[in-house]
């Protein structure tokens, strides 16, 4: 019996990895355009930018997972709460994404800019060619902190009615009776799942570095 | 200018939310439950023996099998939606599901936003203290109030309770709430409380479960006949459950699984 338990808890990895495989991904791309918007873009865009970032960083993620989530799937937008749940995930990493990727973008000195516009490209091939792919390499330190938080705040969306890890043991630990047993899974899968994640990351980042990146 | 653009996402915002809170088109859901043959229904899936998940990972219990075969005699499928408990009349009145089973009692503050079915059963609320605690509760009104007391977020216990400390008579420092009842047996077992108020199957069903706990004192305070949770205003799809339930008492069903739950 308990073995059956246990793999029930284990099933909930799989709905917790696909949340976090759709909210990652997702509030990357968001954030990615952000943080461009914010650094190229004219001011008002730029200010417009900004203040998406300050609202979606001054709500709790939960709060903010209600309310999109209400919007999500209400009566225009149909959507189930596995998709509403993780899409809602993704627009609230979307806005610490940002912040992690302009930060990586103001950290690739602006005498860069001025000597790809000096050789003879456009804006846009400068921000493609010579600034991205040195500030991605830049982000993926702190991005891999993100990935961390928002596989962690993938258990939120159990409030939504989406059966993960967390949920699971909840309902273990009601039906034995045996709490430690049910959250220490629990907590043993999260910290897996973190580990590796973090491990692939460093991996990535070591991979991909530039010869004049510092360490 | 910088003013005028917070407004203007406030604005936004707001306007969202406001969209999005509107009620759900007309209509009969009884027909929209027919042709899509399934009925959504929510339950909190933490609350052995009413709701539960199984060795197998199966959801169960008293109201999902009662559930399972009025779905059954209305000729759709259930598909369970498993939510916080708090989570639940609010998904009804949204209209994210189309009922929900979760031993509800009927109270006039859920009355004023969602319909109940017909009583399906008639539940009593009972105490539980820890095994050698030499407590003794005759009139709960009165003998609770220097207690310190556990109680479930968002059910008709906590309402007798918060009603209690509205009145004055309980200090409100008292009353601890918690998000499932298997977090205050714990509680109780490690003595952050007293008295644990709870309705008395599950109450019993932990005691058992846990060891070391003892019910104390049981009888109809707040509870009493549960209802199936149903929207509001939809009088066709309430007259189908109704009929159900009608037919299952007849039958003895609700009897027989009464039985195989309580063991009464």
């Amino acid at each position: 019996m308990l073995s059956n338990f246990l793999s029930y808890i284990v099933q909930g990895t799989g709905v917790t990895i696909a949340v976090t495989l759709i909210a990652l991904p997702f509030g990357l791309l968001i954030g990615l355009l952000l943080a461009l918007l914010y650094n190229y873009g004219n001011r008002w865009v730029a200010r417009s930018a900004g203040i998406y970032s300050l609202l979606m960083r001054g709500v709790p993620p939960i709060v903010l997972l209600f309310i999109l989530y209400f919007i999500l799937s209400g009566r225009l937008i149909n959507l189930s709460p596995f998709w509403a749940g993780s899409l809602s995930l993704g627009l609230v990493s979307s806005a610490y994404q940002m912040e992690i990727l302009r930060g990586a973008l103001a950290a690739v000195g602006a005498g860069q800019m001025t000597a790809a516009r000096a050789i003879g490209l456009t804006r846009l091939q400068a921000i493609r060619y010579v600034i991205l792919p040195q500030a991605i390499r830049l982000a993926i330190p702190p991005w891999s902190n993100e990935a961390s938080i928002v596989l962690k705040d993938s258990s939120l969306v159990y409030a939504l009615g989406v059966p993960e890890i967390l949920r699971r043991a909840q309902q273990l630990s009601a039906t034995t009776g045996q709490p430690f047993l049910a959250f220490g899974a629990a907590a043993l899968i999260y910290f897996c799942l973190v580990f590796l994640t973090n491990r692939a990351l460093d991996y990535l980042a070591e991979k991909t570095k530039l010869p004049t990146q510092p360490v | 200018m910088k003013r005028l653009w917070l407004w203007f996402s406030l604005v936004l915002v707001l306007s969202l939310l406001l969209a999005s809170c509107g009620q759900n088109a007309g209509g009969s859901r009884l027909k929209a439950i027919q042709q899509a043959g399934v009925i959504k229904v929510g339950t909190s899936a933490d609350y052995p023996p009413f709701e539960f998940v199984d060795a197998n990972g199966n959801t169960t219990g008293f109201d999902v099998e009662l559930m399972n075969e009025i779905g059954k005699r209305l000729g759709v499928k259930v598909e369970w939606v498993d939510m916080p408990f708090d989570s639940l009349i609010a998904g009804v009145q949204e209209g994210k599901i189309d009922a929900a089973i979760a031993a509800f009692n009927y109270s006039e503050d859920r009355d004023k936003v969602v319909d109940f079915s017909d009583v399906y059963y008639t539940s009593e609320d009972a105490f539980t203290v820890v095994e050698g605690s030499s407590l003794t509760i005759n009139d709960p009104a009165q003998d609770l109030l220097s207690l310190k007391l556990g109680v479930q977020t968002g059910t008709t216990q906590d309402d007798w309770l918060t009603a209690l400390v509205d009145e004055g008579k309980l200090p409100a420092d008292n009353l601890a709430r918690y998000d499932r009842v298997d977090q205050i047996a714990l509680d109780l077992k490690n003595g952050r409380i007293d008295v644990m108020m709870s309705d008395a199957v599950p109450a019993e069903a932990l005691a058992k479960q846990l060891g070391g706990l003892k019910v104390i004192y049981k009888g109809v305070l707040s509870s009493g006949p549960m209802n199936i949770v149903l929207p509001e205003g939809e009088a066709d799809l309430a007259k189908a459950i109704n009929e159900i339930l009608a037919q299952l008492k007849a039958e003895g069903f609700i009897e027989n699984l009464a039985i195989k739950y309580f063991a009464e």
